[in-house]
């Protein structure tokens, strides 16, 4: 179906995400990065961060993320038409536990094409975008969801 | 005691250096670790009945599963921490079974407003020699 365009008129107010030492353990050790940065405090002290340093695709779970703050569940796709085509980091400040960020969500641009095998494909941009206590910015994560013309197989 | 890992430094990546590292094969234990680690829980990642209906074979991976590996290779090579900006572009999916192998390398590198970094272009393709994601980074390794 198409984009639900009642969508790009609504803000979506900011939220609260605080960074867990459990979460970023959890997250690091999943992926199997051996880094100590991620799981051992005194190892993350002596590399100079504060605190256990998130790993760098770690903005991207979805804890922090719901129906009230994140236009996704909006834009009217078909869930089982939606993939995830791109993302986007750009990294301010070094992300440790024990930061509570404030993020936003705001869609940033939206595209229609036609598909290879006919029908519309859409696209659209979400940007989040994280501050630290202190109002400065910390990273921004931009994710590209698509909406596939048809039922996808392997891409 | 943990061991620190040896990052890469400015000077030793010179323009065509290149990293891999090959995860895999990926199981359906590690697609579930990961929608509990990130919150994910779209059910084409783990439900075999929901993800048939929607046209699949069966579940697959989080594009992000690949991503974070991706990310990982980056991150053990140039530094935590050291990133400027990355970008993942999906390309195919990876199913139970698949390995995933990620190769990164340096296409420039540079210095800008005093700061000395690296330009990376990195993939990442499965056993069959698919491409499962194109990604770019900049990141500022230490001197």
């Amino acid at each position: 179906m198409p984009l639900d365009k009642s969508v790009l008129e609504r803000n979506f107010p900011e939220f609260d995400f605080r960074v867990e030492r459990g979460k970023i353990r959890e997250y690091a050790l999943v992926l199997g990065l051996n880094d100590p940065v991620h799981t051992d405090l005194e190892a993350a002290r002596a590399a100079g961060f504060e605190d256990l340093l998130a790993p760098p695709t770690f903005v991207r779970q979805f804890w922090h993320e719901n129906p009230e703050n994140d236009p996704m569940p909006h834009l009217g796709y078909d869930p089982k038409r939606r993939l995830h085509g791109e993302q986007e980091f750009e990294y301010h400040k070094p992300l440790v536990a024990g930061m509570n960020l404030k993020g936003r969500n705001a869609i940033v641009s939206t595209r229609e094409k036609e598909g290879r095998r006919g029908g519309m494909m859409t696209f659209v941009v979400i940007e989040t975008r994280f501050v630290d206590e202190t109002g400065e910015l910390v990273q921004v994560a931009r994710r590209t969801l698509i909406e596939t013309a048809a039922p996808p197989k392997e891409a | 005691m943990t061991t620190t890992l040896e990052y890469a430094t400015w000077e030793e990546l010179t323009e065509g250096t290149e990293h891999e590292l090959t995860v895999g094969p990926i199981t359906r234990t590690d697609l579930v670790r990961y929608a509990g680690a990130s919150g994910d829980f779209n059910p084409n990642h783990h439900d075999e009945i929901y993800a048939i209906r929607a046209g699949f074979d069966k579940p697959f991976a989080h594009g992000m599963l690949q991503g974070g590996y991706l990310a990982r290779l980056l991150s053990e090579w140039l530094g935590p921490g050291s990133f400027k900006n990355m970008k993942l572009r999906f390309n195919a999916l990876t199913w139970p079974g698949d390995m995933v192998i990620c190769k990164a390398k340096v296409v420039r590198r540079y210095e800008e407003a005093g700061e000395r970094l690296v330009e990376i272009e990195a993939n990442a393709t499965n056993q069959r020699g698919d491409v499962l994601i194109k990604a770019t980074a900049t990141a500022a390794p230490r001197s």
